[in-house]
C-alpha cells in the first residue's frame, strides 16, 4: 500500500529505502519538494504534506540527524501510518545504534543497512492492527428494517407534528434491532438510507436527517442513558402518532391505560420509541466541569494557618519546616522557582540544577514548552503575527525533540539558538534577488522590465515607487512611469510631481536630451489594467528599461477590486510583483497576504498563476525594534523583502539584513 | 641625611605598608610562597593556553564542498570518501569526515559538504569560511545556462567575503555531471562566469545598502578598467572537470581524477 519509505541522513545520504511493488518512478522529487517546502520554510508543525498525487509524512530523528520519509497515494487513507513511522524509527535506531552514534559521516557511507526483513515485518504488522475491524457487510433485505414496517406506517398524513409515524407492533421490534444495531456501532443514519428508495417518505427523511445533524449523538452514543428519558416521552409520541389511526373511544382508552401505567410507575414495555423524539426532555442544566478546577474550597485559604500556599507543590515538605513567618532568602526562592520541577523533591532540586547544566540530557517537549511558551510570547511582544508564531515554536520543537544537548548548555539557550536560527532561514531570500542584474537582462532582450506595486491603502505604494525610481536613475536606467491608481484623487498629481522632481534631478542634458523619467496617464476613472498595457507597450517602442506600475490601494476583502487587480496581473504579466506592506501591521499582515496571493491565484486563467514575488517593507523607522512583521510576511508568502522603506525622501531606501533583523527580535 | 629623610618621607605612604608585608611574607614559609607563584603561573598558563585553543579553530584544515542545490556536493562527497555511489537527497545540515589524500606524504583533512539551498547557504559559509583551506565551489554543467546568474552570484559572494579574500583559499571549479551530453565544458564554464561576473561588479556595488547602515564588503574583485579574468584573483584558481555518478551509472566508477589530483596537491 506504500508508495516509498526512505531513510536519510539530515545531511542528505539516502541511508536505506522502499520502492512499493510497481511503483516507478523515483521518490527524489517528492522528498525533496518536502525538504524544501516544509523542513526549510520551519512549517514542520504537522507532520504530513502532499505533492501532486502522494501524500507523505515525515518524521525527525533529532538525536541522529536522521529523517524518516513516508510516500502514500493521497487518495488512500490509511490509518495506521503515523504509528508505522514511529515503530520503524525506533526499530531502526535501536538496531543500528553503533553506526549512527559516531560522529561524522564515514560510518554513515561505509555502512551498509540491510534493514529490509524488519520493515517488512513491521508492515505486516501495521497492516494487520489496521484490518483488524473489516467494514461490515450490508444486510439483504430480508433482514433489514425496512422490511417489516407496513406500508401505511410511512405514509405521512397531515398533523401538526411533522414526525415519523411509527405505528403497529412491527415498530416495536424494528426499533429494537435499531437501538442494537447502533450500539454496535452503526448509526441510525444508515437506516434512513434505505428508505429512501419509498418515495411518499422523502419528507420524512429529511426531517429526520436534520434531526439527525441537529442532535448527532442521541441514537447511537447514548443508548443506555436515553433509553429511560427517551421512553416516556418516545411513547408518547409514538402515541399521539399512533392516535391518528385510531378512533375517539379507542384514544381514550389508550390514555386510561397510560394513565394507569404512569401512576404504578411501571417500566415501558411498549419500547415504541422513534428515533426521532422531536421535542425531547431537556435533560436540564449539568454542572460544568473545570479540568483544573480543585474539589474544595479549602486549598484556596492562603491563610498563615496553611502554610505558606504560593509555593509549588513540590516543596511542601520544605515549607514546613520552615517558619511560615520568616521570609525565605530572595535568591534561595529564586532558584527553587527557576530550577525546581514539581517532580523532584526538595533536595533533589538543588543537585537538578547542576545536573541539568552538567553531562548529556536529551530534550524532550516538557523541559521545552516552558521556554517556547516565553519565547512565543516574545516575539509576540515584538509584533510578529499570533499564530505564526505559534507555527514557528511548533517547528522548532519538533526540530529539537531527542536532541542531546552538549555539557554547559541550558535548555533555554538551546532552543533560543535554535529559534534564532529558523528566523534568519526564513528572512534569507529563497531566490537570487537583484533588480539591477534582471534589469540589464531585460535590456539586453530589447524588452522593459516591468514591475507591479500592490497593497492596501496607505502603505506607501506611490512614495517608494518614486524612491525606487531614484534608486533606478541613478544607475543610469530610463524609467516610465504608469499611474494605474485611476481611482484615488491626486493619485496622477502625486507622481507627475515626483515624476518633475526627478528630472530635475538628473536633467535630461545629461542622457541625451530625453526625459530620464516619464509618466503615462491617462487621467481617472478608466480601466488599469488597459492603462498598463498600452504603458508597456510604448516602453518598448520608446526603449524604457523599467516600468513602474503603480496601482490604487485596495482592501484585501474588496472582491471587485481583487478582481480588477488579478485582471491587471494576469493579462500583463509583469516581471515583479511586489506586494507593499507596513512595518506597523500585526496580525493583520497575514491576512492581506493570504487573501492577496488567494485573489491573484483564482482569476488568473493559466495553470501557473503569477503571485507575489516580493515585499516592499515601508514604514520602518517607525518601529523601534519591534520589527517582527517581517517575519510574518516572509513566512506567510516564502518571498523575499525585497526592499525596505526607511523614511519619506528618495534616499531612504535600503535592503533587509537578515541578521541585524533577527538580533533587534531576539534582543529581550 | 636630609636626602635620606626626604627619600623616607616621599616613601613614607607606602613604606609602612611595603614593611609589613615584607614582614609578613618573611614570616611566612618559604614554600608557602613558591606554592602561590606556582598557582598564579599556573593560572597565567592556562589563560594563555585557552586563547590559543580557542583561536585555534581558524586554523585551516578544512576543504568546503560549496555550490548551488542539487549540483551533486554529497554524491561527491561520498565518492570522495568511499568510492561508493550512494542516493542522495537535499541536504540540510553540513557533513563533515576526515579525508586522505592521495599522494605521498598521505596527508589528511576534513572534508565538508555544505547545504546548498538558498536559505541555508549562507549561515553555513559564515560558519565555515574561516576554517577553510581550499574551497571546492561544485557547477551543474548540464543546466549551466540557465542558472549562470545564480552561480555567479554565490561566486561573487564567496570572493568578496571578508575572511576569504584575507585567507586566500584555493579555489577549485569542478565542473560536475560531465556524464551527461549536454554538460559545458570547463572552458566555456569559465569564459561565461568571467563575462557574469565583471557585469556582477557594477550592479552589486549600486546595491543599495542595508537598512541598519552596515554597507557590503568593499572588495573589488580584478582589476579596475580592465575585464574580469580568474588569473586576476589573489587566491590561485583553477577550472576542472568531473563526473560525480561516472559514465557507466550507479555501479561504475566516478570520474573524478582530475579533482582528487587537485586535492593531492594542496
Amino acid at each position: 500500500m506504500l508508495d516509498f519509505f526512505t531513510i536519510f541522513s539530515k545531511g542528505g545520504i539516502v541511508l536505506w529505502c522502499f520502492q512499493g511493488t510497481g511503483v516507478t518512478e523515483s521518490f527524489t522529487g517528492p522528498v525533496n519538494a518536502l525538504i524544501r517546502s516544509v523542513i526549510l520554510q520551519e512549517r514542520s508543525g504537522n507532520n504530513s504534506y502532499s505533492h501532486d498525487a502522494l501524500s507523505l509524512k515525515y518524521k525527525l530523528d533529532n538525536e541522529f540527524e536522521l529523517v524518516f520519509v513516508v510516500g502514500f497515494q493521497k487518495i488512500l487513507t490509511l490509518t495506521y501510518v503515523d504509528k508505522f513511522i514511529d515503530d520503524v524509527q525506533l526499530h531502526f535506531r535501536d538496531r543500528y545504534k553503533n553506526e549512527l552514534e559516531q560522529k561524522g559521516a564515514l560510518a554513515l557511507l561505509n555502512s551498509h543497512f540491510a534493514f529490509e526483513d524488519d520493515f517488512k515485518m513491521l508492515l505486516r504488522e501495521a497492516e494487520e492492527s489496521s484490518k483488524a475491524r473489516g467494514p461490515t457487510s450490508m444486510r439483504s433485505f430480508n433482514a433489514s428494517l425496512k422490511s417489516q414496517k407496513t406500508v401505511k406506517s410511512m405514509i405521512e398524513t397531515k398533523g401538526g407534528d411533522k414526525g415519523k409515524e411509527q405505528g403497529g407492533k412491527k415498530n416495536k421490534n424494528a426499533k429494537k434491532e435499531g437501538k442494537e444495531k447502533a450500539a454496535e456501532g452503526r448509526t441510525a443514519h444508515n437506516n434512513l438510507l434505505k428508505w429512501s428508495d419509498w418515495n411518499g417518505i422523502r419528507h420524512i427523511e429529511i426531517t429526520y436527517l436534520m434531526y439527525l445533524i441537529l442532535f448527532p449523538s442521541t441514537p447511537a452514543a447514548e443508548p443506555v442513558k436515553g433509553e429511560k428519558a427517551k421512553a416516556p416521552t418516545s411513547a408518547q409520541k409514538t402515541e399521539e402518532n399512533g392516535n391518528q389511526g385510531l378512533t375517539q373511544e379507542e384514544i381514550i382508552q389508550k390514555k386510561r391505560e397510560e394513565f394507569i401505567r404512569k401512576r404504578m410507575g411501571a417500566p415501558v414495555e411498549k419500547p415504541s420509541k422513534s428515533p426521532k423524539p422531536v421535542k425531547e426532555k431537556p435533560k436540564g442544566k449539568e454542572k460544568r466541569v473545570w479540568t483544573l478546577g480543585g474539589s474544595s474550597t479549602k486549598e484556596l485559604d492562603y491563610s498563615q494557618s496553611n502554610g505558606n500556599g504560593a509555593h509549588a507543590a513540590g516543596d511542601q515538605g520544605l515549607d514546613a519546616q520552615a517558619d511560615p513567618g520568616d521570609l525565605l532568602a530572595v535568591d534561595y526562592d529564586v532558584l527553587f522557582k527557576m530550577f525546581l520541577s514539581p517532580k523532584k523533591g526538595a533536595f533533589g532540586g538543588m543537585f537538578g540544577m547542576l545536573k541539568g547544566l552538567v553531562g548529556s540530557k536529551s530534550l524532550s517537549q516538557e523541559d521545552m514548552e516552558p521556554v517556547l511558551d516565553k519565547m512565543r510570547d516574545h516575539l509576540i511582544a515584538k509584533n510578529v503575527a499570533a499564530e505564526i508564531a505559534s507555527q514557528l515554536c511548533d517547528s522548532v520543537a519538533k526540530k529539537l525533540e531527542g536532541k542531546v544537548m552538549g555539557t554547559f548548555t541550558t535548555v533555554a539557550s538551546t532552543v533560543k539558538g535554535a529559534l534564532q536560527d529558523s528566523l534568519v532561514q526564513i528572512l534569507q531570500p529563497k531566490r537570487r534577488v537583484d533588480i539591477l542584474r534582471d534589469v540589464l537582462e531585460a535590456r539586453s532582450q530589447r524588452r522593459p522590465f516591468v514591475i507591479t506595486f500592490c497593497g492596501v491603502n496607505g502603505v506607501g505604494k506611490s512614495t517608494n515607487l518614486a524612491k525606487i525610481s531614484f534608486w533606478l536613475i541613478e544607475n543610469g536606467f530610463t524609467v516610465l512611469i504608469a499611474a494605474c491608481d485611476t481611482f484615488r484623487a491626486g493619485a496622477v498629481e502625486q507622481l507627475r510631481t515626483h515624476q518633475r522632481r526627478l528630472n530635475s534631478l538628473h536633467p535630461p542634458q545629461d542622457h541625451g536630451g530625453r526625459p530620464i523619467v516619464q509618466l503615462y496617464e491617462k487621467g481617472y476613472g478608466k480601466d488599469a489594467a488597459g492603462i498598463a498595457m498600452e504603458a508597456i507597450a510604448y516602453a518598448r517602442n520608446q526603449a524604457f528599461d523599467v516600468v513602474l506600475v503603480d496601482t490604487a490601494g485596495r482592501m484585501q476583502d474588496n472582491t471587485p477590486l481583487m478582481t480588477a487587480l488579478a485582471k491587471l496581473i494576469a493579462v500583463n504579466m509583469p516581471d515583479l510583483v511586489l506586494f507593499v506592506g507596513e512595518a506597523l501591521v500585526g496580525n493583520e499582515a497575514v491576512d492581506q497576504l493570504v487573501k492577496f496571493n488567494q485573489a491573484l491565484a483564482d482569476h488568473s486563467m493559466s495553470d501557473k498563476p503569477r503571485l507575489i514575488d516580493g515585499i516592499v517593507l515601508t514604514k520602518f523607522d517607525t518601529i523601534d525594534d519591534k520589527v517582527g512583521a517581517a517575519i510574518s510576511m516572509t513566512y506567510i508568502t516564502g518571498q523575499p523583502i525585497v526592499f525596505v522603506g526607511t523614511g519619506q525622501t528618495y534616499n531612504d531606501l535600503r535592503s533587509l539584513n537578515a541578521r541585524a533583523v533577527v538580533g533587534a527580535l531576539m534582543k529581550a | 641625611m636630609e636626602d635620606n629623610r626626604d627619600v623616607e618621607a616621599g616613601e613614607n605612604p607606602f613604606q609602612p605598608y611595603l614593611d609589613a608585608l615584607r614582614k609578613e611574607l618573611e614570616h611566612q614559609d618559604p614554600i608557602f610562597i613558591i606554592g602561590i607563584i606556582i598557582s598564579l603561573a599556573v593560572v597565567v598558563i592556562s589563560f594563555v593556553l585557552l586563547k590559543y585553543f580557542l583561536s585555534s579553530k581558524t586554523v585551516q584544515s578544512a576543504v568546503l564542498l560549496v555550490g548551488l542545490c542539487d549540483s551533486g556536493k554529497t554524491l561527491l562527497f561520498s565518492r570522495l570518501l568511499s568510492g561508493k555511489f550512494k542516493k542522495t537527497q537535499t541536504s540540510i545540515t553540513d557533513s563533515s569526515a576526515p579525508y586522505k589524500a592521495k599522494n605521498e606524504k598521505g596527508s589528511s583533512w576534513t572534508l565538508i559538504d555544505l547545504p546548498g539551498h538558498d536559505s541555508l547557504r549562507p549561515q553555513y559559509v559564515e560558519k565555515f569560511k574561516s576554517a577553510a583551506r581550499a574551497i571546492v565551489f561544485v557547477v551543474d554543467s548540464a543546466i549551466f545556462q540557465k542558472e549562470v546568474r545564480d552561480v555567479a552570484e554565490f561566486l561573487y559572494f564567496l570572493l568578496t567575503d571578508s575572511a576569504v579574500s584575507r585567507n586566500v583559499p584555493y579555489l577549485i571549479v569542478a565542473c560536475n555531471k560531465q556524464d551527461i551530453t549536454m554538460a559545458k565544458s570547463a572552458k566555456l564554464i569559465q569564459q561565461q562566469l568571467e563575462k557574469e561576473m565583471n557585469t556582477l561588479r557594477v550592479t552589486r556595488s549600486a546595491a543599495l545598502g542595508t537598512q541598519d547602515g552596515s554597507a557590503g564588503s568593499s572588495v573589488y574583485l580584478g582589476k579596475k578598467g580592465k575585464d574580469f579574468e580568474f588569473s586576476q584573483l589573489p587566491m590561485k584558481v583553477e577550472f576542472l572537470e568531473c563526473s560525480a555518478r561516472g559514465s557507466k551509472g550507479e555501479n561504475g566508477q566516478a570520474d573524478i581524477g582530475s579533482l582528487e589530483k587537485s586535492l593531492a596537491n594542496l
